[in-house]
């Protein structure tokens, strides 16, 4: 079974090919390039768009544009293939990226996407419980290091890969597949409507 | 056939139209149920909303087209400009759909989109002409000579749009969002001579219209709460007045300097019944092309060019031109 698996929650846009559960490639760029990635990725494997079997995205939590971008290129691919999809958080990548660490995602607005007792959730980094010498990773982590590291968490160096939500974990936790447009992004937060109403 | 998808404001819109420009479908959800509670379109919402629709209306456009992916040559998305994050779903969709079967892609303007509405069958309008393109993002004036070239922008507006100055002034007398349908609709009932509301002349071919809505607003201070509900046909009669007379006469100085012998209008204006009375002479886009819809993105493919794979796998989306 060839999965394609990609991540555009975050700033960077990861994608991954696995065949029968062995990586054929994977790559980083940006959302804007995704599917050059994709392109690159079928190509190193010698693969048509028709021989894909299945997708995995990251749902995110993270950008709302980024989740968006992730989603809709999977709908349309599985619109055009007739392949199903299985959504994958994006903070459950990351922690399979990492076993042991606690994943954070930065939410923009001073606050963080974590996973608290296996649920997402949106907090302000201060608020993130960490036991001393729990290893974060994640945009969120980099960006409040020194906020988390006082607190005593353990942050590698900000281009260690265990940041990344890596896609070829997406395609290893993809549980069930099925429709595309059943595969929801994962907000976490109400559009901010109050506040961006036109004048 | 040619797939377009449009997703720039607060339309989800797919359309299948034929290389000869003959339109299979033209599918349009709108969103202006959703923004009416803000009062005006929400980018997060609307962007939202066009994930969830994108698929369903491509879907919905391929089966009432009576055509499939296997028919389609070409896809055809808006690139810009528009809202961002909204564009950048319509992008993401059509790229995918292209790379799947290998087509070409062709990010198409918006606003060359709203143009080539007027190069559709059955009546196909050939350049050249000046063409007002008015809806609630933009007023422009367009010097068109070619179909496939940018136009020549002649003028364009210096404030707010003037679908925005419609959306205002039903605000103004209560009429909820979208405003233009209903300010039209009221205005039938009302005397446009009732209130002289002045529009700004601003020099060369550009547009003012953000005093109006000052004047509007005086108007209806000045009347005691009782008094508005009777004046409300009348204010509504004479700033649409007010609108349209500023949108013809800027329109045919336009045409008279570049010594055009076509007018056309283009753009959710161009649907006001008003407008469309004032110049007889005008070629105006079919109804259902005035707003926001797919079928004139993919007419435009057919004029400014497309892109081969793998060459637009790259492609952004961008907010403005400039
Ligand atoms: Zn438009």
């Amino acid at each position: 079974m060839l999965i394609l698996a990609f991540d555009t929650a975050t700033e960077v846009a990861t994608s991954a090919l696995v065949s029968d559960g062995e990586v054929v490639g994977e790559r980083v760029s940006r959302a804007s390039t995704l599917l050059e990635d994709v392109d690159a990725l079928l190509r190193q494997g010698g693969a048509h768009p028709s021989g894909i079997d299945a997708l995995a995205v990251g749902v995110g939590p993270g950008s709302f544009t980024g989740v968006r971008v992730g989603l809709a290129t999977a709908r349309g691919l599985a619109l055009a293939l007739g392949v199903p999809v299985a959504g994958v958080s994006t903070l459950a990548s990351l922690a399979a990226g990492a076993p042991g660490a606690l994943p954070v995602i930065d939410a923009r607005r001073r606050e963080v996407f974590v996973l608290q007792d296996g649920e997402p959730r949106v907090l302000s980094p201060a608020a993130v419980e960490v036991a001393a010498g729990v290893v974060c990773v994640g945009n969120g982590a980099v960006r409040y290091r020194g906020m988390l590291e006082e607190a005593g968490a353990v942050i590698p160096p900000d281009g260690d890969e265990r940041h990344l939500p890596r896609a070829r974990f997406h395609a290893a936790l993809a549980g069930e597949f099925g429709l595309a447009e059943a595969v929801e992004p994962l907000y976490l937060r109400l559009p901010d409507a109050d506040t961006t109403v036109a004048r | 056939m040619i797939l377009g998808i449009e997703t720039s404001c607060d339309e989800t819109a797919a359309a299948v139209i034929t290389q000869e420009g003959a339109i299979r479908s033209s599918v349009v959800s709108s969103q202006a149920d959703l923004h009416a509670r803000y009062g005006g379109v929400v980018p997060e919402v609307a962007s939202r909303r066009h994930l969830e629709l994108v698929v369903p209306v491509v879907r919905a456009a391929l089966a009432e087209g009576e055509a499939t992916l296997d028919d389609v040559e070409l896809v055809a998305v808006t690139a810009g400009p528009g809202l961002i994050g909204a564009l950048l779903v319509g992008v993401a969709a059509a790229k995918a759909l292209a790379w799947s079967r290998r087509l070409p892609l062709a990010a198409v303007d918006h606003l060359q989109g709203h143009v080539a509405s007027l190069y559709l069958e059955p009546d196909p309008l050939e350049p050249p002409f000046v063409c007002l393109l008015a809806s609630g993002g933009h007023t422009l004036l367009l010097d068109v000579r070619d179909r496939s070239a940018r136009p020549r922008v002649l003028g364009s507006t210096l404030d707010d749009a003037a679908g925005e100055a419609f959306d205002k002034g039903a605000r103004l007398l209560g009429l909820g969002y979208p405003g233009g349908a209903a300010v039209d609709r009221l205005a039938r009932e009302g005397d446009p001579d009732a209130y002289a509301f002045p529009v700004a002349r601003v020099p060369g071919l550009d547009f003012s219209f953000s005093g109006l809505k000052t004047s509007l607003l005086y108007a209806v201070r000045e009347l005691d709460a009782d008094e508005v509900e009777p004046r409300r046909a009348d204010l509504a009669a004479s700033y649409q007045r007010a609108i349209v007379r500023a949108l013809v006469e800027r329109t045919r100085e336009a045409a008279a300097s570049v010594r055009a012998e076509r007018i056309a209008v283009v753009g959710g204006v161009a649907a006001n019944s008003e407008l469309r009375a004032a110049l007889p002479d005008a070629a105006l886009a079919p109804l259902p092309l005035c707003t926001d819809n797919a079928a004139m993105i993919a007419s435009a493919a057919r004029f400014t060019g497309a892109i081969s794979y793998p060459r637009y796998l790259a492609l952004d989306a961008y907010a403005s031109s400039a």
